[in-house]
């Protein structure tokens, strides 16, 4: 239980620590990240994948809206 | 990253912004009274120089330059901003038959212009010369690779290309007139508000008869090739500081210094060059390019 | 040496350094003295994705998928994306109602005819069939320096079905660009207007002959309205972090309040007799109102050759239902253009208050019950690989294939002892075959 406090206060420090100077690159060290396959979001994907989960499964959204707009649950 | 900062000093007609980059002294002239417009400037104008000496100087050891310089041929990934200096360094290099490169920068690890009689022999500058000769570096938009023991430096044209960037990040706050001048070489975004010219002194710090020329600079840009601390003499002959990336060699009978008018910073500061590189026909080659300039040659020349 | 030559140089040192100076510092030096405007800002061209998908499950729902998306970049940073979605479903999905020791028989969603399922095996209705033609455009811009906002509209129609929804989004960049706030908002508005009308809740499936004169108004009985409608409203707030060189993350809190008809239409219970016999099929009803919410995260990680993608989702909502997500890609670059991506997704799900496997014949109605399996207690998963190459011309060209399995659960519920050799809570098996190709 301890650990898993300790993991969660880690994940918390370092959401916190998102809008602090102290993580990211200068813009000339983006070479990676620039890279297409380095998108956070395959839009054609995830929308076809984001249509069968939603009709077949009780969640959906948390990645971009979850949305209404099928009849299918 | 920077802890550096500037100061902001009120005149008789406008403001003034001092701070240091590039190991020099700069200066904005900002036409307005408004202290929070002024406050602005500051910050686009040092944030952009201060970006630019991060990124491009080989004294930064986490600069862009330095990683490519110890980079041991294998390919270093570039931007775009890179890649457009690179394509801009290459077009320098033809124009100039070879002779401006801007990899000749290992030649100054056998030249060192401190004003003594400190030649290096025939055959030391032969052991470096090898290392230089921009046709060997390959680049993309991608990246860049620069065989082993060869170095970049940008050194040659930053400031210049910092005092443009500038001026064009300016022109996205405001249009108030303003003058942008780092050590040296600057830029005037437009003339004054009363519709007089800019009064800018050209200093030439280290002349024995600290010759200064003031120029009526209305818009555009001005830079000087040319500094009277770095030279050689031996046996009454003086060696200038602008090396033959061909011969490694300096150039003969090369003025003291050029000062050139342009449209933008980075041209003046080439042209400059390009003249000092003509030697004794600095002169007619700025004469016949039609090019607006100040010489200054040494008396025992 | 190089020093006689300034009379054939004349004038093209000064005019090709010009040229030079004006492709390095590029549109952006507003002090050229020609307006660089227009001639320089050539417009990007429209570009395109396309794809096909299969989505096939073993004796139930087949689904083909196709969309295509264009994208256009007009001036600087001002993106366009216009997004055309058909869909056709066919096959027979699950009822709701249970197997039994004996033949079954069901009337229709419609009211016309009656259809029988053989002992032993699991109620599906294969009436289920539609045609979906979805339509989204989304327009992107900068709003001022560091912000940018996006606003689109959505529209989606089936025979029984309508879809209207719109999405404003802004996103804040900071720290260099490195760190990245969004907050979100979206609404939809939904209509069904069911084959056969909406059933009463808890009415009673009429069996009988639907020849019978006396059919169409006992069928009418049992249905309470022609159409109904919900509202969906998102609220999706997000920030985005560059780690390092190599390393970007994502984190979005997301709650979402879905308000009106909630309850499927075509969904069942079975009623069972002390023995587990049926004794009659009752509609599902479910509250009109459901509020969720999700934390979501995400990360993404270049090595050498090889991007790591990891996600992880957690939901809760006020049917008591709470879901794990966790999705994997692992991208392994190939020679030339080519890469494969292996992917893992587990998913587990708890089941929502008032789900129930069947009625008790005798025992107080519940205030909300339904026996859909896909609000009942599940876990799944899918495993995939997807294959892509870059053409010519910037051309991709990529294919999936990917296998997906729901094992619903008993979430405690006692078998009759009648039906114990019976699998009330039958796996569902698909296969995904997906072709995407953009251009």
């Amino acid at each position: 239980m301890l650990s898993m406090m300790k993991t969660v206060f880690a994940v918390i420090s370092l959401v916190l620590l998102g809008g602090c100077a102290g993580l990211g690159v200068q813009p000339w060290e983006r070479d990676l990240l620039a890279k297409e396959e380095m998108a956070l979001t395959n839009a054609i994907d995830s929308s076809l994948d984001d249509h069968i989960y939603f009709s077949k499964e009780a969640s959906s959204g948390g990645k971009s809206f979850g949305g209404g707009g099928c009849g299918c649950n | 990253m920077n802890n550096r900062a500037f100061k902001l000093v009120k005149r008789t007609d406008g403001y003034g912004i001092n701070f240091e980059a590039m190991a020099s002294p700069c200066e904005v002239l900002i036409d307005s009274d408004d202290r929070k417009l002024a406050q602005k400037v500051a910050q686009v104008v040092t944030q952009e120089v201060w970006r630019i000496e991060n990124k491009y100087s080989r004294y930064a050891t986490a600069s862009l330059c330095s990683q490519i310089n110890v980079s041991n041929g294998r390919p270093v990934a570039i931007d775009n901003e890179t890649y457009l200096l690179f394509n801009f360094a290459k077009q320098c290099y033809e124009l100039s038959d070879g002779l401006f490169d801007i990899s000749s920068g290992v030649l100054r690890r056998v030249w060192h212009f401190d004003g003594s009689d400190n030649i290096p022999s025939a055959d030391q500058v032969n052991q470096v010369l090898p290392a230089v000769g921009w046709e060997r570096i390959n680049y993309s938009e991608q990246q860049v690779i620069v065989p082993k023991g060869m170095e970049i430096d940008f050194g040659g044209i930053g400031k210049e290309y910092a005092v443009d960037k500038a001026i064009s990040q300016l022109s996205l706050l405001t249009n108030t007139p303003m003058l942008v001048n780092l050590g040296g070489d600057l830029c005037a975004s437009a003339p004054r508000r009363n519709g007089q010219a800019w009064q800018v002194g050209i200093e030439h710090p280290g002349f024995i008869n600290k010759q200064e020329v003031v120029v009526s600079l209305f818009q555009g840009a001005l830079a000087t090739s040319g500094d009277a601390k770095r030279f050689l003499l031996r046996k009454s002959q003086r060696f200038s500081h602008i090396l033959n990336a061909k011969t490694g060699w300096p150039v003969e009978h090369a003025p003291a210094s050029i000062t050139i008018a342009a449209q933008h910073c980075i041209e003046a500061g080439v042209l400059a060059t390009l003249a000092m590189l003509k030697g004794q026909q600095a002169e007619a080659f700025l004469e016949a390019q039609e090019v607006k300039h100040w010489i200054v040659r040494h008396s025992d020349q | 040496m190089q020093l006689e030559d300034n009379g054939a140089n004349k004038v093209n040192v000064k005019a090709a350094l010009s040229l030079a100076t004006c492709a390095l510092l590029g549109s952006d030096s507003a002090d050229a003295q020609e307006p660089l405007g227009q001639s320089l800002a050539s417009p990007t061209p429209w570009s395109f994705d396309t794809a096909v998908l299969l989505y096939t499950e073993a004796d139930r729902v087949s689904a083909l998928e196709a969309m295509i998306s264009a994208n256009k970049e007009f001036d600087d940073e001002h993106f366009l994306t216009l997004k055309l979605t058909i869909d056709t479903l066919t096959g027979a999905s699950a009822s709701g109602a249970v197997e039994q020791p004996q033949v079954q028989t069901f009337t229709r969603p419609s009211g016309n005819g009656q259809y029988q399922i053989a002992a032993g095996t699991t109620p599906l209705d294969d009436t289920f069939h539609d045609t979906r033609v979805q339509l989204n455009g989304q327009w992107t811009q900068p709003i001022g320096k560091d912000l940018a906002a996006s606003i689109g509209a959505h529209l989606s129609k089936e025979f029984d079905y309508l879809s209207l929804g719109l999405n404003v989004n802004v996103s804040y960049d900071f720290n260099l660009k490195n760190t990245t706030a969004s907050a979100g908002f979206s609404h939809f508005k939904d209509t069904f207007s069911p084959i056969g009308e909406i059933p009463k809740p808890f009415a009673s499936m009429l069996i009988g002959n639907s020849d019978d004169p006396t059919w169409d108004n006992e069928f009418a009985d049992t249905r309470l309205i022609d159409e109904d409608d919900k509202s969906t409203t998102d609220i999706l707030l997000g920030l985005t972090q560059v780690i390092n060189r190599r390393m970007i993350t994502q984190f979005n809190y997301s709650y979402s309040m879905v308000d009106g008809y909630l309850t499927d239409p075509f969904k069942v219970l079975s009623v069972l007799n002390n023995q587990g016999i049926s004794q009659d099929f009752v509609y599902e009803s479910r509250p009109s109102e459901r509020t969720k919410h999700s934390l979501f995260a995400q990360s993404k990680y270049h090595f050498e050759s090889t991007i790591l993608d990891v996600s992880y989702r957690y939901m809760w909502d006020d049917w008591q239902i709470k879901s794990h997500t966790v999705d994997t890609r692992w991208r392994f670059n190939l020679q030339g253009s080519h890469y494969i991506e292996p992917h893992i997704r587990f998913y587990d799900q708890s089941a929502a208050e008032f789900y129930q496997p069947f009625l008790l014949h005798g025992k107080t109605q519940p205030a909300f019950a339904s026996a859909d399996y896909r609000i009942g207690e599940m876990n799944a998963y899918t495993l995939g690989v997807k294959y892509g190459l870059g053409l010519n011309n910037d051309e991709k060209l990529a294919f999936r294939l990917e296998y997906y399995s729901q094992q619903p659960k008993n979430s405690g519920f006692e078998q009759p002892v009648s039906l114990a050799d019976f699998d009330l809570y039958e796996g569902v098996d698909a296969v995904i075959l997906q072709v995407s190709y953009s251009f």
